[in-house]
């Protein structure tokens, strides 16, 4: 049967899929960037070095987040769900949304469509972002609870 | 917090371990030491009866408000 145990396990996961497919992005990223450059159809030639700037910048924020999600996960497997690490992880997590947005943002000056992904890493951030103040409240009622006598 | 806990001196007076009180009382070991650490951040009014009517006192004998 289904269960938790069996749900954080997928979502490890998925983590570790999206980890794979950052490590690839950055390995293979001369070919991605070629066939964008074709697919483009001469409209942005010239531009690969910008790519390589937006991939390789890119990959870093992504996997510290892939990453501390990852920490977070094996934090809520052994029980610990509303502790101040996780709540440091979830602003860590938010603010590297943010970077990747922001790296996306510049990013569009060259190529418009970076807006698209920009738009959602930031709003990946603020949703984040509350959880975060949710799961900090969460803490300090839990602190609340377990120091009462 | 400003609110200071003097179990330890009440039990000393009373001569009763902690270990003691906690079974008397009906609380973990763990959650007596929270209580008399001053780590508590709240006491529960059945809790307070409890210790009261063990060692015989009044809550004024085991709280006190001191200004940081």
């Amino acid at each position: 049967m289904w269960d938790e145990k069996k749900s954080i396990a997928l979502s490890k996961l998925g983590v570790l899929i999206f980890m794979l497919l950052i490590l690839a992005a950055a390995v293979f990223a001369p070919w991605l960037v070629d066939w964008l450059v074709n697919f483009s159809q001469a409209h942005l030639a010239g531009k690969e070095p910008l790519f390589y700037i937006t991939l390789y910048t890119g990959c870093i924020p992504a996997m510290l987040l892939l990453y501390e999600l990852y920490q977070l996960l094996q934090r809520i497997s052994r029980g610990e769900v509303f502790v101040p690490k996780n709540v440091t992880s979830l602003r860590r997590i938010s603010w590297y949304a943010f970077l990747g947005g922001g790296i996306c943002l510049g990013s569009a000056l060259y190529y418009i469509l970076f807006l698209l992904i920009a738009f959602a890493a930031a709003f990946a951030g603020i949703v984040v972002r509350v959880v975060k103040n949710v799961f900090a409240q969460a803490v300090e009622l839990k602190q609340e609870m377990d120091y009462t006598v | 917090m400003p609110i200071i806990v003097n179990l330890d001196v009440m039990m000393a007076k009373r001569k009763i371990s902690s270990g003691e009180l906690a079974q008397r009382i009906g609380i973990t070991p763990a959650n007596l030491s929270i209580l008399k650490n001053n780590k508590a951040k709240a006491i529960r009014f059945s809790t307070l009866e409890a210790i009261c009517r063990e060692l015989d006192c009044q809550p004024s004998d085991l709280l006190r408000y001191e200004e940081i």
